[in-house]
């Protein structure tokens, strides 16, 4: 950084905030209230003459559902809704609120940015109209599939990222298709449902492993939806907007799109790569090292009269890929503990396993932890590639007497190469699910979602979903 | 280098991979999906379903829930133009920065953003949020709209790509996102830490590429820009946390730098210090003329001097003397079109701004409708239309000039030059003009007395004490 004046705050960002809070009236001269109220006039007028235009039509048109009785389920709630672009907003930031969704190859969060939307969008619907679980099915498929085909587009998105957090970018685009596709846009209005997407997406990294992070998912849930309501609404894109450098490509350096294959015996992504889900709620990386951490645990318990001999380790170094995201040798909060290779691999040292509950405020100050964090080192080999098809992490413990305890993993358990099993995949969403739904509902979703294709009226999930008691609905769980 | 007339290739829609797209999603059907996708796809909607389960007890949520359900009975604000109306007020806000971009009628700054349309909608709005014992006064009011703009400009120059008119992403939507939740967070008195957070979030909600510039989706980039800096600057105060370095430069791990190739962010001097001036002072704003991308004024006035030496010189404004039209602007793709086809483009073009100069003395609203864009004698006149591209003649609105030279089947050549139109910064629009302006556009949806209002209001602004009556009265 080059600033010539001296820094009264410590970082650019602070300073900004110091600013913008510390300026007063006093400080506006007359030539800056002068010309700014010549700018208040002029954009206000042209601001009510461009109430006569087409595109403000269309968008108070769309703005105005807001205020009628339009609303979707918010998922564990039955107290209220909300309408359906805020449905999708407040369920995506619920899913990508722990970082405990899945993870696809080009990484990117694929389900959390589309689900929430198709489901909020299904429950708006007209009565008449039924979605069936197989229109939802497909929606979501073909939301995932265009998220995978942009990912595609470059060559940075096959590591894990730098500049943009990719649900941002492609996450809403998919949203968009998704919705486009709920909705039977027609062939122009899909074109502008994308072109009008791109002008929503991109949210840059440095907000990860911070509070905003969920967001990214919400919004993009939510703004794919927008876009693909005004495309219905008539309203217009570039038509090309995947194809310029100033449209999509905006979003990257090296950007290279490719046409999709035809639809006869269409080749799905998700057929050739599945996605990763994980065990416990933290950033993918962390997975490889709490698998070997846990084992490296083992082994050192078996060795130790089955005692877990924390003073007489010396040194922890883990191997991972450089990223610098993820690399945060004393997180603070829950946000930064989610995202940080030290933290996980400490945590899996000093439990055996990692949990929801690894990430509690009591568990992220225990003093144990804190001592192993002072003893852990990263290391970072040059074959320890950062992309989540190639990575590996490797967890060495030193003792005092010179001894050492290692263990390296290449793919962890619920990693596409060695998915969750059925029951684990269960087991999971049990637990996430039976706090705050009913066991009627926890089953009954269970079912409907295994179902999905033969399910006549999808509702039945989002009733679920609301936590209505089940028993009332068992006669609405109907299969074709 | 001379550029003939081009011909437009419209590429078939299965051509472009954007079409290909838009082909897949609305033909793919339920049998295209193998079993193998089905099964997948299922496991991740139940595992996607359980986490969020979950992640609805997270305080993060908390918080995006509280402020969504203000929304579920608050439409408080007003819409530009519809009396009767209100909507809640992000979506108010939404509206209003789409009406104030719709027309490219809008404010342009050095270095180049449309700088008022991202604020000013998001505190009207905010205005009429605040309950009425705690409403700003038309001091706050400009002060907020004062740091918004101030923000803005800050950012600019944090890239040497910012001096030049934009090829990768639209500034408002980038700067402006950012200007709004500053604006707000001023007007709503949020602290240091909380201005700090707006900041970050309204990052993540900005940038919107270049490509729907001169299409129906770009007036959303201004609205967009000033409904989600509103909405951040709220979350920040209900407690919402971001990256507290989102505007320095992080390497390997990019803030508000992403949306750059060059990034060198420089410190803000503490206000009321001798080091600090607001950039306002320094640099003034252009005000349009008539509703067109700012590049088309240059070109408009060089036509206009032209077509008077012609008139002067053939007795009228007779197109059938003229061999060919030769225009000297600077190099930008996207206002460079020699047949624009929809009012949009029409906007965003050298040539047919040029053109109609020359058809009808004068360039205004009228000249973008569609009966307009497409009259025969404009499109002939189109047609003899070349352009150079000089290299002294930079994209930038600062430097750029326009020239317009007429060359007559006679042999003669008969040339106009504008450097700096009148409502350029160089040369500001006079006080009248400026309300003719206002005049003119306010009276096509209000009655006079409101238009004469809302004058008397901005002209009073400082000594107001509910600001909120701004916004009532539109």
């Amino acid at each position: 950084m080059h600033h010539p004046c001296k820094m009264w705050a410590k970082t650019v960002t602070e300073n900004f905030a110091k600013v913008i809070h510390g300026l007063n009236a006093n400080q506006l001269t007359d030539q800056v209230i002068q010309r700014s109220k010549r700018m208040i006039l002029d954009t206000l007028g042209v601001g009510l003459l461009g109430t006569s235009t087409e595109v403000c039509h269309k968008v108070a048109q769309y703005s105005k559902i807001y205020s009628s009785d339009l609303s979707s389920t918010i998922w564990g709630h039955l107290d209220f809704q909300l309408p359906p672009l805020y449905a999708a907003f407040v369920n995506g930031v619920a899913v990508h609120s722990m970082d405990f969704d899945d993870t696809w190859h080009p990484a990117t969060h694929p389900s959390g940015v589309v689900l929430p939307a198709v489901i909020a969008l299904s429950e708006a619907f007209p009565q008449k109209k039924k979605i069936s679980g197989l229109d939802l099915l497909l929606a979501f498929n073909v939301g995932i599939e265009v998220q995978g085909r942009l990912l595609h587009f470059s060559r940075e998105a096959r590591n894990i990222p730098k500049r943009f957090h990719p649900p941002a970018v492609v996450g809403t685009m998919g949203s968009a298709a998704a919705c486009a596709k709920l909705l039977a846009l027609d062939q122009l209005e899909c074109k502008n449902a994308l072109a009008i997407a791109a002008s929503y997406a991109g949210a840059p990294l440095a907000n990860a492993a911070t509070q905003i992070k969920p967001l990214h998912v919400g919004n993009a849930a939510k703004h794919g939806l927008e876009a693909a309501c005004l495309a219905l609404q008539g309203l217009q894109g570039n038509q090309q907007i995947l194809d310029m450098e100033s449209g999509m490509g905006a979003f990257y350096t090296d950007y290279n799109p490719q046409a999709l294959p035809t639809l006869q015996s269409y080749p799905w992504l998700l057929d050739q790569q599945d996605v990763a889900i994980k065990r416990f709620p933290a950033h993918l990386a962390t997975h490889w090292v709490a698998d070997a951490a846990s084992s490296v645990r083992r082994k050192l318990v078996e060795n130790s009269e089955n005692s877990l001999p924390l003073d007489k380790i010396e040194k922890v170094i883990l191997k991972v890929p450089e990223v610098k995201y993820v690399n945060r040798p004393s997180p603070a909060s829950e946000h930064e503990a989610r995202h940080s290779f030290q933290f996980v691999a400490c945590s899996a040292l000093l439990d055996g396993s990692m949990s929801v509950q690894s990430f509690t405020s009591e568990n992220i100050h225990r003093p144990a932890l804190w001592e192993l964090l002072c003893k852990t080192q990263l290391e970072h080999p040059p074959d320890n590639t950062p992309s989540f098809d190639s990575l590996y992490c490797q967890v060495t413990v030193t003792l005092q007497d010179g001894n050492t305890i290692s263990d390296c993993c290449t793919t962890f358990y619920g990693h596409w190469r060695k998915p969750l099993k059925k029951e684990d995949l269960e087991k999971k969403f049990q637990s996430n699910a039976l706090g705050i739904l009913p066991t009627e509902a926890v089953e009954g979703i269970i079912e409907t979602v295994y179902n999905l294709e033969k399910v006549e009226d999808c509702s039945v999930l989002s009733t679920f979903l609301s936590g209505q008691s089940a028993r009332a609905l068992t006669e609405k769980l109907r299969f074709l | 280098m001379i550029v003939g007339p081009q011909v437009v290739a419209r590429s078939a829609p299965e051509d472009t991979v954007t079409g290909s797209f838009a082909s897949f999603i609305s033909a793919a059907r339920a049998e295209h999906l193998s079993q193998t996708v089905r099964q997948r796809s299922k496991r991740m909607i139940l595992d996607s379903l359980g986490v969020g389960l979950v992640g609805s007890t997270t305080r993060v949520f908390d918080i995006a829930l509280r402020y969504c359900r203000l929304y579920s009975s608050v439409a408080v604000s007003s819409v530009y133009g519809k009396p009767g109306v209100k909507l809640s007020p992000t979506l108010a806000a939404f509206t209003n920065g789409v009406a104030t971009h719709s027309m490219d009628f809008d404010d342009t700054w050095h270095p180049a953003t449309h700088p008022s349309g991202a604020v000013l909608p998001a505190l009207l709005a905010a205005s009429q949020m605040l309950p009425q014992n705690t409403k700003p006064s038309g001091l706050d009011f400009l002060l907020a709209f004062n740091v918004g703009l101030e923000v803005q400009g800050r950012l600019m120059h944090f890239s040497t790509e910012a001096h030049d008119i934009p090829k990768r992403f639209h500034p408002p939507s980038v700067v402006g996102t950012l200007g709004s939740a500053a604006a707000t967070a001023k007007l709503l008195s949020l602290s240091s830490a909380q201005c700090c957070h707006a900041l970050g979030i309204a990052a993540s909600l900005a940038g919107a590429p270049m490509a729907n510039a001169a299409t129906q989706a770009k007036p959303l980039h201004v609205g967009n820009a000033t409904r989600l800096g509103l909405e951040a600057a709220l979350l920040a105060a209900r407690g919402m946390e971001a990256s507290p370095l989102i505007l320095d430069d992080i390497p390997g791990c990019s803030g508000f730098s992403a949306f750059y190739g060059v990034y060198q962010p420089k410190p803000l001097p503490a206000p009321g210090q001798q080091d600090h001036q607001f950039l306002l002072e320094k640099q003034d704003i252009a005000f349009k003329r008539f509703p067109a991308h700012l590049g088309m004024h240059w070109v408009v006035d060089a036509a206009l001097s032209v077509r008077n030496l012609f008139v002067n010189y053939a007795g009228s404004f007779s197109p059938a003397l003229i061999r060919s039209i030769l225009l000297k602007i600077p190099v930008s793709k996207y206002i460079n079109r020699p047949f624009p086809s929809s009012e949009h483009q029409a906007r965003h073009s050298f040539q047919f701004n040029a053109c109609a100069a020359l058809l009808d003395g004068e360039v205004g609203l009228g000249s973008f409708s569609e009966s307009s864009i497409q009259r025969q004698e404009l499109r002939e006149l189109l047609g003899k239309v070349v352009v150079e591209h000089p290299e002294d003649n930079v994209a930038n609105f600062d430097k750029m000039y326009g020239e317009v030279a007429l060359l007559l089947h006679t042999g003669d050549v008969l040339t106009g030059k504008c450097d700096t139109f009148y409502g350029h910064w160089r040369k500001p629009l006079s006080k009248e003009s400026l309300l003719k302006k206002f005049r003119s556009n306010a009276s096509h949806v209000l009655p006079e007395e409101k238009v004469e209002a809302i004058i008397a209001l901005v002209d009073n602004l400082e000594d107001l004490s509910d600001s909120s009556q701004l916004a009532c009265s539109l």
